[in-house]
């Protein structure tokens, strides 16, 4: 099965996975169209 | 973004295991006006702190999206001085992706991160030696020019 981006929504979550898990973030601002 | 580089494996695998994946709208409240977005795609990388690190604006491709990003991990290791593990990801950039437009900024910050990890001037000499034979017009060649006269 392919690998898919499962993306964060929610900054304060996105940063606490990032602490936590040692990572650094990719903040993607994109057009929904 | 979405119809060529995201779906890409290789993209994906190294997105999802390598960084923690934030996507929102280009007129998200507050974010876009605290990062001063203009234009998408815009990609930002940030440590765990929320400081931005690296920023590109516009369309990559999966051959140029994986470099940009090792790239933009490296610099957060280095700008919180943390000059090992900066380091090991501009290897990693360098070996894995020696002509990607982000390899000669990565040779030139690991041979400062290297300089900053042991006080010795001659990782910077072999930083320029390196950037004049693998990226003789690049402009990160022209600002190490000044590390040619190190002995």
């Amino acid at each position: 099965m392919a690998t898919k981006v499962n993306w964060e929504t929610e900054w304060g979550k996105a940063l606490s996975r990032a602490k936590s898990e040692g990572k650094t973030v990719l903040l993607d601002f994109f057009n929904p169209g | 973004m979405d119809a060529v580089t995201y779906p890409d494996e290789k993209v994906a695998a190294f997105v999802q295991n390598d960084l923690i994946p934030l996507r929102v709208a280009f007129d998200h409240k507050p974010l876009a006006f605290d990062f001063n977005v203009k234009w998408t795609p815009t990609l930002i990388t940030l440590d765990a702190d929320g400081k931005e690190h690296h920023r590109t604006v516009g369309f990559l491709g999966p051959e140029e999206l994986i470099p940009s990003l090792l790239l933009g991990i490296g610099k957060s290791h280095f700008e919180n001085e943390r000059f090992s593990e900066a380091i090991a990801v501009f290897d990693r950039l360098l070996k894995d992706y020696p002509k990607s437009k982000s390899a000669p900024e990565a040779m030139y910050l690991r041979g400062v991160a290297r300089y900053k990890n042991t006080h010795d001037a001659k990782p910077l000499r072999e930083a320029y030696d390196k950037l004049a034979a693998e990226y003789p017009s690049s402009e990160w060649t022209h600002r190490a020019y000044p590390y040619r006269l190190i002995n």
